[in-house]
């Protein structure tokens, strides 16, 4: 019964991670229309220019955290104007491939500036702390926390605040919210900016785990994905309660089936549930018209 | 036969780009004459071989991406599970070449086949995310089934073997790879020619179109997805028996990555495209960048020159830089009689 505990206490701090990364995705492909491959490769490059920052200034991990999600925010514009805005009228196709350039450009340049050798980022906190014959480390619980503020607060923006309603409107119909008065570009922007923000964070949450290295996202992406995918590209909570449940299910493969081939086993699962709900565990039927 | 229908056979005949992949196999084929004479470096060879399995292999992608606009992002994993199925099959079980060829290359797509099948029902998008977990999933088997793959140091394999008698040396492989690449161009010059490719090329235009004339683009998607994989188990083949060496980390999303920017760049839909786009992407880093002063050195200029081009051509020049020479020499022309016009 404690190890239960345990997994399920694992699982929110991991599913957290997931929930950020698919958040930063699910919003990209509703304002911008396509699915976003580099989200990974961008959160992994401000992961390095935080612990960068950390190395070169030694200010507290948690101020360094904030600036980090800041440089990612100025990134994200930065792709954005430079890319993004310049793809409005192509093909979906086109722009996901642009997404996957993007991740090439973000791998290359990052050992440019970087180096070659993985770096470590500290946690927020140390210590921790036994609840029902489970503990849970103090950093786990900043987390958990600090990732479901966070979520709150963008659903809650979402729903009621101007910019919120901006973002749905251009995500139902990019063209009618244009006319309506809506500065669309700035939105998509704004999401993109917001997504690499959100990236970063579940990025450097997942850091003292592993370390800051080239390929340190690339698992954390294919469950964002699939994550959006279980949890349907229609809805914006959809992908984010897909998150938990997948962080969930891959701690308790691990523990009770196979810690080698949990993930393997969990991608099997969801291409398999895909069949059954094609629109995702949330979605709703889109009818294609000609 | 009328004088009108003899002049567009004639027409058709010098059209038929035949002759045209022929003489680039000739022309391929005096690579090893040349490295054997000194006039070109021993590494040459290698660099030049790896291009042209690339091809096949982009060849297959570029079928999937041009008519059915599908991104399969699996190509590594399918690539890779053909390099250590052929190994397996000649190092360890010493079976034939061409038995273990069929094998490797069946193996993938029956894999790939299965894939499809679930993905492909759903959303076009669904297939790239599918394959991207099926593709880390093969990463994760190269890895951790150590009998057959060797785990993380990898695994050697040698030269093919011909007919069971027939050794064949470093020239002579690549002569066989340079007549397997010439034999995939043909082949998928004729496929796309055929009634299924003109099947793919009416889905490719309009998908309710298709359906309403009787075309189950649920069928062409998953052929042309085989396709895709098959090239891929078949340049893994040969690049096992080339490079004789495979290990895990060889097959990441990157390497997929790769061959999608050899289409873009190289030009979607256009066969000689893709063997200008994989010379581009594989061989401008190898042969040219890094001989380079001081930015040759600099780790990761390849992805970011090919991470740049991708999206540099995709905004500016969508069709590919295959049709770069063509298209200016027309734009000037154009701009050349505006401005005669302006003059009167």
């Amino acid at each position: 019964m404690n190890i239960f505990i345990q997994i399920l206490l694992n699982s929110l701090e991991t599913g957290g991670i997931y929930a950020l990364a698919s958040l930063g995705i699910i919003l990209i492909y509703r304002t911008s229309n396509t699915q976003n491959y580099a989200q990974g490769s961008l959160s992994m490059f401000n992961a390095f220019i935080t612990t960068f920052i950390l190395i070169k200034t030694g200010l507290p991990v948690g101020i360094v955290a904030i600036l980090g999600m800041f440089c990612a925010f100025f990134v994200g514009v930065l792709v954005d104007r430079v890319v993004i805005s310049r793809t409005l009228k192509m093909h979906s196709v086109s722009k996901q491939i642009i997404t996957l350039g993007l991740i090439m450009i973000f791998l290359g340049i990052a050992p440019m500036i970087f180096g070659t050798d993985p770096l470590q980022f500290p946690r927020f906190l140390y210590g921790s702390h036994s609840v029902l014959g489970a503990t849970i480390s103090y950093n786990a619980i900043v987390n958990i926390s600090v990732g479901i503020i966070i979520m709150l607060v963008l659903f809650f923006m979402l729903q009621k605040s101007k910019w919120g309603l901006s973002v749905r409107a251009t995500a139902s119909n990019d063209v009618v919210a244009r006319m309506m008065g809506i500065p669309t570009p700035l939105i998509t922007m704004a999401s993109w900016a917001i997504a690499a923000a959100l990236g970063t964070l579940s990025a450097l949450m997942l850091a003292p785990t592993t370390s800051v290295n080239l390929s340190m996202m690339d698992g954390v992406q294919v469950i964002a994905l699939l994550s959006c995918v279980l949890g349907g590209f229609q809805t914006f909570y959809g992908p984010v309660v897909a998150a938990y449940i997948i962080g969930t299910v891959s701690n308790l493969l691990s523990y009770y089936v196979s810690s080698t081939w949990s993930d393997s086993i969990l991608y099997l699962l969801i291409l398999a549930l895909i069949l059954f709900r094609p629109n995702g565990l949330f979605g709703k039927k889109i009818v294609k018209k000609v | 036969m009328s004088k009108q229908e003899k002049k567009q056979a004639v027409k058709a005949k010098s059209n038929s780009p035949y002759k045209q992949y022929l003489l680039f196999g000739l022309v391929l084929l005096l690579i090893p004459v040349l490295v054997h004479i000194g006039v070109i470096k021993y590494s040459f060879l290698t660099i030049i071989a790896s291009i042209l399995i690339y091809s096949i292999v982009a060849l297959g992608v570029n079928l999937l991406v041009g008519y059915s606009g599908l991104v399969s992002l699996g190509t590594a994993g399918f690539m890779g599970m053909g390099t250590y199925l052929a190994a397996y099959f000649t190092a360890d079980l010493k079976l034939p070449f061409e038995i273990s060829l069929i094998i490797s290359v069946a193996v993938p797509m029956i894999i790939g086949v299965v894939t499809g099948l679930v993905s492909l029902r759903i959303e076009g998008y669904y297939l790239a995310i599918a394959t991207l977990a099926i593709s880390e999933i093969l990463r994760k088997v190269f890895v951790e089934f150590d009998v057959v793959t060797n785990g993380f140091s990898g695994k050697d394999a040698d030269y093919p073997t011909m007919l069971g008698f027939f050794e064949l040396d470093r020239n002579s492989t690549f002569i066989l790879i340079v007549v397997i690449l010439i034999a995939v161009m043909f082949i998928t010059h004729n496929f796309i020619n055929s009634y299924t490719g003109r099947a793919l090329s009416t889905m490719r235009g309009s998908e309710a179109a298709a359906q309403a004339m009787g075309i189950n683009i649920y069928r062409y998607r998953l052929l042309s997805f085989a396709v895709a994989v098959g090239y891929a188990a078949l340049g893994g083949v040969l690049y096992i028996h080339f490079i004789k060496y495979t290990y895990p980390n060889a097959w990441t999303l990157l390497f997929s990555l790769n061959i999608l920017a050899v289409i873009i760049i190289g030009g979607v839909r256009s066969i000689p495209g893709t063997i200008l786009g994989a010379f581009i992407v594989f061989g401008v880093p190898d042969l040219i960048l890094k001989n380079l002063p001081v930015i040759g050195d600099i780790d990761g200029l390849a992805y970011v020159f090919n991470g740049v081009l991708i999206i540099v051509v995709i905004l500016l020049y969508p069709a590919g830089l295959i049709h770069f020479w063509h298209n200016t020499k027309m734009k000037l022309a154009k701009g050349r009689k505006g401005k005669e016009g302006n003059h009167a």
